[in-house]
């Protein structure tokens, strides 16, 4: 055998191709009668609805939570989850949190001093000290 | 692109005339997965029944529904559970304004004869600027813009129209300072918001013993590069370029020392 | 269980008039509670109208009466009823995840998640789908690969395949789709979920015993490249069964072919090949990873002879520290005036094995322009079709 093949897996590269949200399960828990949930008692009956059938990728699932302050956790594709205490919230400032994690990858937050992370190869090749021409000194 | 939004203004009322380019493909199904707050069982069956009527033209809609660089909320329209589901239903204030070019492209003769060279010999790069700043991208990058993106969300896909530089392995179009932007094609995708872990600054003051603490997390557009592609001269030369001799200031392939 | 028991109560939190569950209630939730690991089973019918206010609270406990009731109707089958679909929000989330085509309905895709270890009737269950997905992933990704490759060898065609669409990939994908795996299956279970009977752990899988291949018993028997395509599957691999159940790399390659062929079937070919390209080609691959050379100057003395190339000779091109701890040489292989490959080592030989490599990957990795693929011709009004260039492979020793 002249030549083996060796065995990879593609890496995938979500949005290159087709795009797939990242969030995939969003979780809202309140209190029946507590003061702190009634900011996300209003948000589920009266902004929810819509948000909800504007973004059919996203399973969504209510629960009261007794002697608890209200809680909006998302869950994300790669098992990761992020939860967002919404006590004392009004309904608009809930929208924008869930907003927020409909909008999240579900990675950690990290520092990154590159703008861009490429998986290619450069395309004009790396730099040789031994090729070209010697320069004068 | 940004660029284009102070055109939008002035486009408007021309675009109330002219047909939209897009035709209304069939609109995506009102999927409600909303669980155990409300069934929305007469909304889905008004979904069922449009889709029944709607001829399947669109067999896959796997583009996403929001393509527009725009936020679909639409304020026209009756409050009553009415979600913009496509570009069709964006208002044509909103939608993305197409770019007006006074002159056809002109391309020098060189360009013209090197151009295949470079369009032939794949992968490509390009230098594309946003505010100023360049990045360098290939098909499939991952791009964090040191900013957060305004009126944008995931799954928009943005063209980016201004380079100043696009090459391969041996060959590289420079601009002067940019390659006008009916020579490339570079699409991205936005995916998503991304944000910095927490910093805390501790500010002292002399004399004073209180420490101030200053809190910053800054949020970052998230974006994916989906493709970059030179056009060939043919494609050139079917939108209209027109082929000069010359200029100064006109960009030109270098091959690489 | 604690969480589920609250997502049962939340329709009684969502009425204006929230009542204290009593004991018949408590009873009714118990026992719903036992019979749907997920809550989604449970959603009741309610509308949003107001007219149906009053009997709000009948509805619900109606509905949770006749759900009860049909408990043992759902533990007689052993996959989820087909009525089952249309309520399960996981199903509703994955089919718009995907942007699905509408005319996919949700009672096929529930089907592709069942796999053939959870129903083994083969009315309900995804085998049927998965045999049609198969061949059309298999199909698109070879086309791809030998018109867009026409001198890969064999085994790298192989390994290509493997990393498109080999199970490890689909595995991954079904992960990156967001389906999450049942514990167990059962009729009992969320439609979304994939459904397939375990493997016990620890179970070897066997190599089939009565193989097509001749001589198999025997020891020593070497499988040959051109046996693999007779006698193996796409990615040079005898197939191996177990006796009971399914791996979960096995259940989701299963799941996303039983996709494919779902879209082919119900949304047409131009929407499953549109599917493919997004899904499957967009996905990163670096081809000149998977060469592995024994001997790359040995395979490029064949290649120049077979091509009437002149003999391939290796020429250094710089160097330095020759008599250092840490020499580097720049060593270009010639044939007569054209370079074929160049390579960098700590020692001769390494940089002339590393530039033989270099020329032989230049060689096999070769592209040509504009590659029209053989299904293009499917589609309607198509250009005439003119033959690609497939070459002849490998060199054989």
């Amino acid at each position: 055998m002249t030549v083996q093949g060796l065995r990879t897996v593609t890496s995938a590269q979500n949005g290159a191709g087709a795009f797939i949200l990242q969030c995939k399960r969003l979780d809202l828990h309140y209190n029946l009668q507590g003061a702190s949930s009634h900011g996300l008692r209003t948000f589920v009956q009266t902004l929810l609805p819509k948000f909800a059938r504007q973004y059919p990728q996203i399973e969504f699932r209510v629960s009261p939570t007794p002697k608890k302050h209200p809680v909006v956790r998302g869950h994300y594709i790669n098992g990761r989850e992020k939860p967002i205490c919404v006590r004392n919230m009004q309904p608009n400032e809930i929208l924008k949190k869930v907003i927020l994690l409909k909008e999240a990858s579900g990675e950690k937050n990290r520092r990154q001093s590159k703008p861009v992370r490429s998986l290619n190869e450069s395309v004009r090749g790396i730099w040789s000290p031994y090729h070209g021409d010697l320069r004068g000194v | 692109m940004f660029s284009r939004s102070v055109l939008r203004r002035f486009a408007s009322d021309l675009r109330m005339s002219a047909p939209s380019t897009i035709s209304g493909a069939a609109p995506h199904p009102q999927r409600a997965c909303l669980h155990q707050t409300a069934s929305l069982k007469a909304s889905q069956e008004q979904a069922s029944s449009q889709l029944s009527s709607s001829k399947p033209e669109s067999p896959l809609s796997a583009t996403p529904r929001a393509q527009t660089s725009q936020p679909t909320t639409n304020q026209r329209t009756p409050p009553n559970n009415f979600i913009p589901q496509n570009r069709s239903h964006t208002p044509d204030e909103k939608r993305p304004v197409a770019p007006e070019f006074k002159e056809p492209l002109k391309v020098t003769r060189s360009l013209m004869e090197r151009l295949p060279h470079l369009v032939g010999q794949a992968p490509h790069y390009v230098v594309a600027k946003l505010h100023d700043k360049p990045y360098l991208l290939t098909p499939g990058d991952h791009v964090r813009l040191p900013f957060l993106m305004p009126k944008v969300q995931s799954g928009d896909i943005l063209r980016f129209n201004r380079a100043s530089a696009l090459g391969s392995r041996d060959f590289t179009l420079k601009g002067n300072p940019h390659i006008d932007e009916r020579l490339f094609e570079c699409r991205v995708r936005v995916t998503g918001t991304d944000a910095e872990p927490l910093r805390i600054k501790e500010k002292t003051k002399r004399r004073q013993r209180h420490v101030q603490q200053i809190r910053s997390k800054e949020r970052y557009t998230v974006m994916r590069v989906m493709e970059v592609r030179v056009k060939t001269p043919e494609e050139l030369l079917q939108e209209g370029a027109v082929i000069v001799e010359e200029g100064e200031d006109s960009p030109a392939i270098e091959a690489k020392a | 269980m604690k969480r589920l028991q609250l997502q049962r109560w939340s329709n009684s939190v969502l009425s204006t008039r929230a009542r204290t569950g009593s004991h018949l209630q408590h009873h009714l939730y118990n026992a719903v509670r036992r019979q749907s690991s997920t809550a989604a089973a449970v959603q009741p019918e309610f509308s949003t109208g107001e007219a149906e206010h009053e009997t709000f609270e009948e509805i619900k406990l109606k509905t949770i009466l006749r759900r009860t009731h049909s408990r043992p109707n759902q533990l007689k089958y052993p996959s989820p009823p087909t009525h089952a679909a249309h309520e399960s929000a996981k199903l509703a989330a994955l089919h718009a995840r995907l942007y699905l085509p509408s005319r996919l309905p949700y009672e096929t895709l529930a089907r592709t998640l069942v796999d053939a270890s959870a129903d083994q009737d083969p009315n309900f269950n995804n085998e049927s789908l998965s045999t049609l997905g198969h061949d059309l992933l298999t199909y698109y990704t070879s086309e791809h690969l030998i018109c867009t490759y026409p001198r890969l060898p064999l085994s790298v065609i192989f390994a290509s395949m493997y990393a498109y669409v080999g199970p490890k990939t689909l595995t991954a994908m079904t992960r990156e789709w967001g389906v999450e795996h049942a514990s167990s299956p059962g009729g009992e279970v969320d439609p979304g979920l994939l459904q397939f009977q375990r493997l016990a752990p620890g179970t070897e899988l066997q190599e089939k015993e009565d193989g097509p291949r001749p001589y198999q018993s025997q020891p020593h028997w070497r499988k040959t490249v051109t046996s693999k395509i007779f006698y193996d599957n796409e990615f040079g691999d005898t197939a191996k069964t177990a006796a009971e159940g399914v791996s979960a790399d096995q259940a989701s390659a299963t799941f996303v072919r039983a996709v494919m062929s779902a879209i082919y079937l119900h949304a047409g070919r131009p929407a499953a090949k549109r599917f493919f390209q997004q899904h499957f080609l967009s996905r990163h691959l670096n081809m000149a990873e998977l060469f592995n050379f024994e001997q790359p100057t040995r395979d490029l003395t064949r290649l120049c002879a077979r091509e009437n190339f002149e003999r391939p000779v290796a020429k250094v091109i710089a160097e330095t520290g020759r008599k250092s701890r840490h020499p580097v040489f720049v060593v270009g292989i010639f044939s007569g005036q054209d370079k074929l490959g160049e390579g960098q080592g700590a020692s001769l030989s390494e940089a002339r094995e590393r530039a033989a490599v270099a020329a032989l990957k230049g060689w096999y990795l070769y592209s040509p322009l504009n590659v029209r693929l053989p299904s293009a011709m499917e589609e309607d009004e198509a250009a005439p079709w003119k033959p690609v260039h497939v070459d002849l492979g490998e060199v054989i020793v």
